[in-house]
């Protein structure tokens, strides 16, 4: 195969790759709003907080994060949620690792960790951002449901 | 779940060698004539994974010489990640290499290239956009459960 040929091949084997991770770096920690979102049961989530079971949501907004096995991007995630739950009133941030819950995983359609639903207070759930998130993106949904 | 925790800037050096390896042998595994090399280059790379999938990216050489030669020269990481991902990502990228070597090695046309360019954009996404493709799928395999 002539060395232009290769080469060319190879331009589009990395133009392909580049593609797909600006298309990644664009989406991933995005929230998407969820119209007539699913109402999260905290008994059946059997989430546990500091030692003690949670059985509360937010009073204004829960961060419930999903993470698992290998997963490079669930501890920083969760260090920054915990830091915005300390320093918003009202705000809750839970970890559930669903590792061994495929029935979470299969009910609330998680394909990826961490995967993190914004639920109001009813424990409704608002939105979905999967992978870490933004950091606009957590201040806009605290913005919109934690005033 | 592993506790040992690692410089995530290690496994995306060694991320970045991959990928010009991995992009050398899809160039010389595109021509009859450096078609041998092309495979031997890729069952290398497939022992080079095989060490990370085993012995986890600290004892790798890639790591080695990210300890030795880059990381004294970097300041601290802002912060260290969990061992057990980028290692599970090893065992991804043995997968799909050691996939190249066997089926050429029963004669099915192009499987060398194929293997390394499929894992060349894996190991690219990981070196140039720190996305982990293979703890991605992890998942994925799990709910389809196909492991475990």
């Amino acid at each position: 195969m002539p060395v232009e040929t290769r080469l060319l091949a190879l331009a589009a084997l990395v133009g392909v790759a580049a593609l797909a991770g600006l298309w990644w770096r664009a989406t991933t920690g995005r929230a998407r709003r969820i119209v007539a979102g699913q109402q999260v049961n905290l008994a059946e989530l059997a989430a546990v907080k500091n030692g003690q079971p949670v059985t509360n949501f937010g009073s204004k907004i829960t961060f419930l994060q999903f993470s698992g096995e290998f997963c490079a991007q669930c501890p920083p995630t969760a260090r920054v949620l915990g830091e915005l739950e300390a320093k918003t009133p009202g705000a809750l941030h839970i970890e559930v690792d669903i590792t061994n819950r495929l029935d979470l995983a299969n009910r609330f359609n998680i394909l990826q960790t961490p995967t993190t639903l914004v639920l109001d207070k009813n424990g409704l759930v608002k939105s979905r951002i999967s992978g870490a998130p933004k950091t606009t993106t957590l201040e806009s949904e605290l913005g919109t449901f934690a005033i | 779940m592993s506790t040992k925790q690692i410089d995530p800037r290690g496994p995306r050096f060694g991320a970045a060698i991959t990928t010009v390896l991995l992009a050398t042998d899809v160039y010389l595994g595109l021509d009859a004539s450096t078609a041998d090399v092309a495979f031997i280059l890729l069952v290398a790379i497939t022992a080079l994974f095989a060490i990370g999938a085993i012995f986890g990216n600290a004892k790798h050489p890639y790591g080695w010489l990210f300890k030795n030669l880059i990381r004294p020269r970097l300041g601290n990481p802002k912060e260290l990640e969990d061992a057990a991902a980028p290692q599970f990502a090893q065992g991804v990228g043995l997968f799909v290499a050691g996939a190249g070597v066997l089926l050429h090695i029963i004669g099915v046309p192009n499987a060398v290239v194929i293997a390394a360019g499929v894992a060349f954009v894996a190991a690219f996404l990981n070196a140039v956009f720190n996305y982990c493709l293979g703890c991605q799928i992890f998942f994925g395999l799990k709910r389809l459960r196909v492991i475990r």
